[in-house]
């Protein structure tokens, strides 16, 4: 009797049970979060974060590349958004296509210097790039601003011909960046668990065994480079629309480095929710310990260290380690139960 | 006309020489063994056949077509699959998924990024007769890692086999591996023979002697000897030099 | 062309100082093969400790602060040189245990944990003394500008070129006339010849660590004037000491200082004709030299050949 490999049923489909339970989870936030102490805005800012930190993840914890540069593409995706606004045309899709494409135009130059490579020399090379785009951000005062920023960015209408919504309110443009998040968390769900997403994860193991089964290994790197760089740039749009403006300060090494963080930290290395593990874990702590204490950013970067050392599979891994010791030994059943399918599609190091 | 034929194929690495002018041609259906002390370039000449290392001067023909210089994924397409001596192998997908990701049906649809990979039975029902072949069928869900040694270089020559190749590129397949393990290998390798050309790097005599049709001993970059198992027997060069006891 | 001679002379100057950074990062690489990203930051760190000594609140006790302030401005500085980089040799010490896990291990994790440690000094910085920019007291005698030939030259830089020699020069002292240097080559080799011979690795790591920290520290004092002093300078000089060492190879000293000084002269003479963005040229030379080459004009195929 052949006991054929049972794949996680999750993997193949298009939504699973822990996506919609986070989609309703997400749903109600506006309602209660304010009586918690926090504020709307904050779920726009975790929800945009999450959007980046998930695309970020598909070149470090899918292609097991270290992007230590990644806020140039999230930057200009914001100021994309806001030179379209102002130059060619106010229509929120357009703007949002144009911070998506802009980014993936830089991303795929990037690309194409650095994806013959890996390791240290990947990441130093994305940190020159992530420099000379900070760089050029900060001198072009004429086009971006400067260091002042692209100000006085405004939240376009969401029009759908006849119908048109107001996102000036941050309600209704977290309903909206929701409705963004869950598309691109479906596209990208179904990207790592299809095909194209198998042979990236086969690369990030052995680049020269995928090589000799005939696969063009630059060409993969190359792609799931640009395809997370465009992410991020539509991730960037969006922040662009919530704070008005376009910083150049998330360009910068320090800032990039603060996704490397969050990713690590809440476990993108082994699960495809580690991101948003992350984010949420570094904007709530950047709230409420950073209330006490200007230092919370010191022990988050504390933290990350630990994880590297002690437990680089991070929350997310953790979690579902502690979890399947538990449920084999007290539940024993083959199929998905909750936690499991809260951090589903698992790949373990 | 030849499946293989290398014509004068040298490597420098530096200054320093690591095949010298190799020529070996293999006909389609030949078990071609390769033996020689460490260092004597064979990996290398391997390296060269599969595109990993481009030679400074010569050529690589496959079926006729100068495939030279071509870059690995493209010889690989082309047909040639290799085992490695030191395992390559995806250890964190299980040995169901590594034999999938080496189908050329798989590969055909390496962009699709809109279908479950996980979804499609196609794929898993070849990848398990691929696991039969090689006697891991009942392994198929076991990730890579925690297989036993003796398995995980079985899943080597799977996962070499799912090519669907026309020429199948060993090297040191037994390395490692105890009496048992050899003569599982020695058997499953023997059913391959006239179904594939296979080339084969290969320390153990026994085992090489047994299958090969032909053997060419590779010393600094040359080759010294050639000929069937029969006829290095008697090779005196063969016979003087420390190269292993003979069946 | 002699208008140029200033930009020349600058670019050596800090192809000087990269240089000296450059043997720092390069130490550590060669005789851990762990790349150390915190290098940048503890560059940041000496001129932040330095601005704070000479400047009008250092540090130190009462009593201790009075008898300090009182002495002129140049035995402050000198001091400085010394008490600041040893004060971040110990940061380094603390960083060197943290990475002893990572020994051994993919160099990612080094990577990485390192990263970890940059981001945690430069976040340090920013709390102690905030984002805005400082400006690094230097002596009298160092100061200042000269006229020659109808330019006015800056007595600074040629101060900042011959000190950066002289710590070269005592480096290369230490490496190839001494015990210590030689063993530290040796470890580069090899390290299991290092252990073989009873040489206590560990110890040999944590002082070729702190030493190269100490080297960034130096290197950070001598440019603040130069370069302001600013909580992310670190980047400006983690990234010329790696391109020195893809351009050096890792382990050649004179690879490094032929290669650092090729640097200097690239960000010196693009200042001269776009003096906002010469720092950017020294990011452009990376991606161009890693895009095509691998294995710099000097140095073995090492770690970094990933």
């Amino acid at each position: 009797m052949t006991a054929s490999p049972s794949p996680s049923s999750d993997a193949a489909r298009l939504v699973t049970p822990a996506m919609l339970v986070l989609w309703v989870v997400l749903a109600t936030v506006p309602l209660w979060i304010a009586r918690v102490g926090l504020y709307p805005y904050l779920g726009i800012e975790i929800l945009i974060w999450s959007l980046y930190a998930l695309a970020f993840n598909l070149v470090l914890g899918t292609a097991g590349l270290p992007s230590f540069g990644h806020g140039a593409y999230f930057g200009i995706g914001a100021y994309a958004f806001g030179l379209c606004q102002f130059n060619l045309a106010a229509n929120l899709w357009a703007c949002l296509a144009a911070s998506l494409v802009i980014a993936a135009l830089a991303g795929a130059l990037v690309a194409l210097f650095i994806s013959h490579r890996r390791g240290i020399y990947y990441a130093f090379m994305t940190i020159a790039f992530g420099q000379i785009f900070w760089t050029v951000a900060i001198k072009s005062h004429s086009i971006t601003g400067g260091e002042d920023g692209l100000l006085k960015i405004v939240r376009l209408p969401a029009g759908f011909g006849v119908i048109s919504f107001d996102l000036t309110d941050n309600v209704a443009l977290y309903y909206f960046v929701l409705i963004v998040f869950a598309l691109a968390l479906m596209g990208m769900w179904r990207l790592v668990h299809s095909p194209y997403g198998r042979v990236v994860a086969a690369i990030r193991q052995s680049e020269t065994r995928a090589s000799h089964l005939g696969y063009h290994v630059w060409l993969y790197k190359a792609s799931i480079f640009t395809l997370s760089a465009a992410v991020s740039g539509l991730a960037g749009g969006l922040f662009a629309m919530a704070q008005l403006a376009a910083f150049p300060d998330v360009m910068s090494l320090h800032q990039s480095g603060y996704v490397v963080m969050m990713t690590l930290v809440g476990g993108g290395l082994v699960s495809f929710w580690g991101p948003v593990v992350g984010v949420f874990l570094f904007l709530i702590a950047r709230d409420v310990i950073g209330a006490l204490t200007n230092a919370w950013m010191l022990y988050f970067g504390l933290l990350f260290m630990a994880i590297v050392l002690f437990r680089p599979e991070g929350i997310a891994g953790a979690a579902a380690a502690a979890f399947q010791k538990k449920s084999l030994g007290s539940i024993r059943r083959q199929g998905s139960s909750a936690m499991r399918l809260l951090f589903g599609g698992e790949r373990w190091r | 006309m030849a499946l293989i034929e290398a014509a004068g194929v040298h490597v420098r690495f530096g200054d320093r020489v690591v095949l010298e002018s190799i020529d070996l041609v293999v006909p389609e259906g030949e078990f071609h063994g390769l033996m020689g002390p460490n260092g004597a370039g064979k990996t290398t000449f391997f390296n060269v056949l599969t595109g990993r290392v481009k030679p400074s001067r010569g050529s690589i023909r496959l079926d006729g077509e100068d495939v030279t210089g071509l870059s690995s994924h493209r010889i690989a397409a082309k047909g040639v699959a290799r085992s490695f001596q030191i395992m390559t192998l995806f250890d964190e997908f299980t040995a169901c998924e590594n034999v999938t990701v080496a189908l050329p049906s798989f590969r055909a649809r390496g962009f699709d990024m809109r279908r479950a990979a996980a979804g499609d039975n196609g794929f898993a029902e070849t990848a398990l007769e691929v696991l039969a072949t090689v006697g891991l069928a009942d392994k198929g869900g076991v990730r890579a890692r925690d297989l036993s040694y003796g398995d995980r270089r079985a899943l080597e020559i799977a996962v070499a086999l799912a090519q669907s190749p026309r020429v199948l590129c060993l090297d040191e397949p037994t390395s490692g591996l105890g009496s048992d393990g050899v003569q599982r290998l020695a058997a499953l390798v023997g059913r391959l023979k006239g179904k594939l050309t296979v080339v084969a790097i290969e320390h153990d005599m026994e085992f090489l002697f047994a299958l090969a049709d032909r053997i060419s001993v590779i010393h600094w970059g040359q080759v010294v000897a050639r000929g069937t198992p029969h006829e290095l027997q008697q090779n005196e060069w063969v016979k003087r030099s420390n190269l292993g006891r003979f069946a | 062309m002699f208008d140029l001679l200033p930009h020349i002379l600058n670019g050596l100057t800090l192809g000087l100082l990269f240089a000296l950074i450059a043997l720092g990062f390069m130490l550590i690489v060669g005789l851990m093969e762990q790349i150390n990203l915190a290098h940048g930051s503890l560059f940041a760190l000496g001129a932040y400790l330095a601005m704070q000594l000479t400047g009008p609140r250092p540090p130190f006790p009462a009593e201790i602060a009075k008898a300090w302030l009182a002495l002129p401005l140049g035995w402050r500085y000198a001091a400085t040189l010394i008490i600041a980089p040893a004060a971040v040799g110990v940061v380094g010490i603390a960083i060197e245990f943290c990475m002893r896990r990572t020994y051994g291990k993919d160099p990612l994790y080094g990577l990485l944990l390192t990263f970890g440690a940059a981001m945690v000094i430069e976040e340090a910085i920013r709390l102690i003394w905030g984002t805005r920019d400082y400006v690094l007291q230097v002596p009298q005698a160092v100061s200042g500008g000269f006229l020659f030939q109808d330019l006015i030259w800056s007595t600074y830089r040629f101060y900042a070129a011959g000190i950066s020699a002289v710590i070269i020069g005592l480096v290369w002292l230490l490496i190839e006339k001494t015990p210590f240097g030689a063993t530290v080559k040796a470890g580069a080799h090899d390290s299991e010849i290092v252990r073989a011979l009873g040489i206590n690795l560990t110890r040999l790591r944590l002082l070729v660590f702190v030493l190269g920290t100490m080297l960034a520290a130096v290197a950070g004092i001598i440019v603040a004037p130069i370069w302001g002093i600013r909580p992310h300078m670190g980047v400006d000089a983690v990234i010329p000491a790696f391109l020195v060492i893809v351009l050096g190879g890792v382990g050649s000293f004179w690879g490094a200082v032929v290669a650092g000084l090729l640097v200097g002269l690239c960000v010196g003479l693009s200042g001269a004709y776009a003096s906002e963005w010469s720092l950017l040229s020294m990011y452009l030379l990376l991606v161009a030299v890693v895009s095509v080459r691998a294995r710099g004009l000097w140095g073995k195929k090492s770690v970094l050949e990933a």
